[in-house]
């Protein structure tokens, strides 16, 4: 065998996984959302595409959309705005700067079960959390936060922001790493403060990493249901009922499986959707500067 | 930045800090109240292990820990050898082949995993796996961002040793082990630990892959054995330390790999 065909050995092992683990699943997926394939029953008959008009009649499924578009338009900007400051001030190699770093990364590397856990908590009735917002004169709802429709989608955003924004501070900090030190220097001998710096280089220069932080948000985003599994299951009132959860409980759950993959093919071209939009406005921003 | 600026800034970091630190402070410190205790009452702190007995002693807790490392472990080896023989075979072979199939595990890494849950859970039901390890460990043996920072970083090897070994008389294989993975060292650290954390932490998969108790990692275990009206919060927070600190000591270890691991990605974006 000539060597270009030995190496070629090296690369079976993901052609086979590409196959059997990604394609096949994804075409599979979309084969199973035109079926009534049932779990229990173990088999389905080819229905066309009634599933997905059956989906955009269902209030629940379209409940579970709108939950999920503002969770990922009501967090990401927060969560964007927030880590982005932060790794600008940590840039400044303030006293403690490495301690920072690290301990903002902490919820990051800690399970979403347990994250989700120790938030239930106290989020509840007399958590700590809802004891504060009482102490404040603030009148959180009286059973707590996750128990009420007009909080709960509230306060899982707002432990998701919490979590979330360490790990885009470090991406930032490599962003700002990555920016040619004369650059910054020559502002500072000009007399350039902290701000003016941030607003006429740093920021401007950050760019593609603000594109890099905003796609991996959202296709992460769109996809959250640890924290709606642990914390309320949906409730109440299906107010922080999401997609994927939506998918979970149709298809694994109640073992409508045709009906639920249909459900997930949706939330998956929605993903693309906006995952290519973005590359496109990144594109176009690169040409532009 | 002037230095009083600076010690201002600092102090709203440390402000900003604590905010970060707080929910895990309170985790381990609610571990150690009384059992029944729903919220640590500063004034009257308890210090009693005894929710960490009951946690190892019920619900198959032990063997939850046993299933998760075991997991967690064999998942990270072999994405270890496998990404590192893939991205090795992706930089050396011939490119109009190469090309196309890094493309395809470029392409994967933009797919959002969980819209593919049923049907991964149908083709285990169908290969006899489901609630078996195989569910938990096979799929997940090679990944499209392992195969990435492989190639990424394979293509920045100097290829001389290579044809060194080769001219030596050497075989593709023994090259490759001898030769390619000990130069590896530092991209196959970052993976390594990147791959354990993700499996570590990971749930829905686990949670639909498997279904009895035995079968459960961590996690999974963990979210189950809390019903959240009725639960003892002392002993639940005792099995999230269990689950989360060894991590937290395990990155304060290695922060340097892990950061690098994720900020290679956005580097070479």
């Amino acid at each position: 065998m000539s060597r270009p065909n030995k190496i070629l050995f090296f690369i079976l092992p993901w052609a086979s996984y590409f196959l059997v683990f990604w394609l096949y699943p994804l075409s599979y997926s979309f084969y199973l959302s035109l079926t009534d394939f049932q779990l229990l029953r173990g088999s389905g008959d080819f229905i066309g595409s009634s599933n997905y008009s059956r989906l955009l009649g269902d209030p629940v499924f379209m409940t579970s959309l709108a939950n999920t578009f503002y969770f990922v338009f009501g967090t990401i900007p927060v969560t964007t705005i927030a880590a982005l400051i932060l790794a600008l001030l940590i840039a400044e190699n303030v006293p403690g700067h490495r301690i920072f770093q690290a301990a903002y990364f902490i919820p990051s590397i800690t399970a979403m079960v347990v994250i989700a856990l120790i938030f239930y908590n106290l989020y509840s009735r007399d958590g700590y959390i809802h004891t504060l917002f009482r102490l404040a004169g603030l009148k959180p709802p009286a059973n707590g936060f996750l128990q009420s429709e007009k909080t709960a989608l509230w306060a899982i955003m707002g432990m998701d922001i919490w979590v979330a924004i360490g790990y885009y501070v470090l991406i930032f900090l490599a962003g700002i790493k990555a920016i040619p030190t004369e650059l910054l220097e020559a502002a500072r001998v000009d007399g350039a403060g902290f701000v003016r710096r941030s607003l006429s280089i740093t920021i401007p220069l950050l760019k593609s990493t603000f594109a890099f932080v905003i796609v991996l948000n959202t296709i992460r985003s769109f996809q959250i249901f640890v924290e709606i599994f642990v914390m309320t299951s949906g409730r109440p009132f299906n107010s922080t009922l999401t997609t994927v959860y939506f998918v979970f409980d149709k298809g694994i759950t109640r073992g409508d499986i045709g009906y639920a993959s249909a459900a997930a093919y949706i939330l998956f071209l929605i993903i693309m959707v906006f995952s290519l939009l973005q590359f496109k406005l990144i594109n176009v921003r690169k040409t532009m500067t | 930045m002037k230095r009083l600026a600076k010690w201002i800034t600092s102090l709203f970091l440390t402000v900003v800090l604590l905010i970060m630190v707080f929910p895990m402070l309170y985790m381990a410190l609610l571990s150690f109240q009384a059992p029944g205790t729903f919220a640590v009452d500063l004034n009257n702190l308890g210090w009693t292990l005894q929710n960490y007995s009951v946690v190892f002693k019920s619900n198959n807790f032990g063997r939850y820990f046993f299933n998760s490392i075991f997991v967690a472990m064999t998942v990270t080896l072999g994405n270890i050898l496998l990404c590192a023989m893939v991205g090795y075979g992706l930089s050396r072979g011939p490119s109009r082949i190469t090309w196309p199939i890094f493309i395809s595990a470029v392409a994967m890494l933009m797919i959002p995993a969980h819209v593919l849950i049923l049907p991964i859970f149908q083709m285990m039901l169908k290969f006899g796996w489901f609630d078996t390890y195989y569910a938990l460990i096979v799929p997940w043996l090679i990944s499209p961002l392992g195969i990435f920072l492989m190639k990424q970083y394979v293509d920045g090897l100097p290829r001389d040793l290579e044809d060194a070994a080769r001219v030596d008389g050497a075989g593709e294989l023994s090259i490759f082990f001898r030769v390619v993975m000990p130069l590896c060292k530092p991209a196959l650290a970052v993976l390594g630990v990147q791959t354990f954390l993700t499996t570590w932490n990971s749930f829905l998969f686990p949670k639909i892959l498997v279904n009895s108790n035995e079968m459960y990692t961590l996690p999974v275990g963990l979210a189950l054995m809390q019903d959240p009206r009725s639960s003892d919060w002392p002993v639940t927070m005792a099995g999230s330390v269990v689950a989360s600190v060894p991590v937290i000591i395990f990155f304060l270890i290695f922060q340097r790999r892990i950061t690098e691991g994720i900020t290679a990605g956005a580097l070479k974006q």
